[in-house]
């Protein structure tokens, strides 16, 4: 990588990284209450990576619950990432393994957008989006440190934290909107995940939703060049 | 650091670690067909929209599409407005912040 994929990747991260910033911070005040110590929280963002998961251990662990029940509720919560993986694959082709590894451990909800976005609009390479994945990384780990050394000193609204993320996914939200067919999928989406969260009260309707919209995009879109594509889609009719 | 929590972040980093690694190290370099690809392009903004709204609508975990009651939502108005015009994230990631501590602290 050289010191320009570095200079250009990080540019655009900034905002993202800059966003971890409170969020870590918080996280890790809510892990160090939670009963964990700076080392611990060091690791966990080292090894885990997933901020959403890491607000949801600290409440967990605040509420008494156990090991087992905590790593299974963040398999379903993270399980969304096995559809930004394979979407972000066709990206990634004739890539070390050292290089892949990486990347995908730093594959989180952001950098998944930015990196769709960036990959899409042009002018860029999987060598920026791993120097800005590396970035957003960096600035998730420090923060939580930093988060778990202030402790529970500094008392911010927990919705007013958790809003930051929200804010940031609203970005990336704009940014997919590439045509009319995803406009529909987004609605979908957003519908579907709505009255799934609210009726199985479950992280998992995120995926589902997700799976749900992203078929009606596709059923959409092949509908709508049935007849150029004719023989094409004949071939994948069951 | 107990033994407990020392597990709990092995476990957690392994069941985050492979569906974030394994699609990648099987797909990265093969030819994907048109379909899946197809598929594929509308995941981002499904997973996006997904995240959002099943975020926004809900306060203290139901339900809950009143506006001031849920403080959530007319921030989420605005970043949207302004992500939208300006295009700028971390302007209107700010702006939804302030919003937010507004409507919790003073209104």
């Amino acid at each position: 990588m050289t010191k320009k994929d570095w200079l250009e990747g990080c540019k655009q991260m900034i905002p993202v990284a800059v966003g971890y910033i409170p969020l870590g911070i918080a996280g890790g005040m809510a892990l160090q209450s939670a009963g964990f110590s700076t080392f611990g929280i060091f690791l966990m963002s080292l090894l885990v990576y997933a901020g959403a998961a890491q607000f949801m251990t600290a409440s967990m662990a605040a509420a008494g619950a156990t090991v087992p029940s905590i790593i299974l509720m963040t398999f379903f919560l993270n399980l969304r990432h096995l559809l930004m993986s394979s979407s972000i694959s066709g990206y990634l082709k004739k890539k070390s393994y050292p290089f892949l590894l990486l990347f995908s451990h730093t594959l989180t909800d952001e950098a998944f957008g930015l990196n769709t976005h960036r990959f899409t609009t042009g002018n860029w390479s999987p060598e920026k989006g791993l120097a800005a994945n590396i970035l957003a990384y960096s600035s998730w780990v420090l923060s939580t440190v930093a988060g778990g050394m202030i402790g529970t000193t500094l008392h911010i609204h927990t919705a007013v934290v958790n809003y930051v993320l929200i804010a940031m996914f609203i970005c990336m939200l704009l940014e997919q909107f590439v045509s009319k067919a995803h406009l529909v999928v987004g609605i979908v989406a957003g519908i579907s995940a709505v009255i799934l969260k609210a009726l199985l009260q479950h992280n998992i309707s995120l995926v589902i939703a997700a799976l749900i919209a992203s078929f009606a995009g596709y059923l959409l879109d092949s509908r709508r060049q049935e007849k150029p594509e004719k023989e094409e889609a004949m071939q994948y009719d069951k | 650091m107990t033994s407990s929590q020392m597990w709990l972040i092995i476990g957690m980093a392994v069941v985050t670690y492979l569906p974030r690694v394994l699609p990648v190290l099987m797909l990265s370099n093969r030819e994907i067909s048109a379909p899946l690809k197809k598929w594929m392009s509308f995941i981002p903004v499904a997973i996006f929209s997904a995240l959002v709204f099943s975020d926004i609508f809900f306060w203290n975990d139901t339900f809950n599409a009143h506006p001031f009651d849920n403080a959530k939502l007319i921030p989420s108005i605005i970043v949207f407005y302004l992500a939208y015009k300006t295009k700028n994230m971390l302007l209107s990631m700010m702006m939804g912040v302030l919003a937010i501590a507004l409507m919790l602290y003073v209104v």
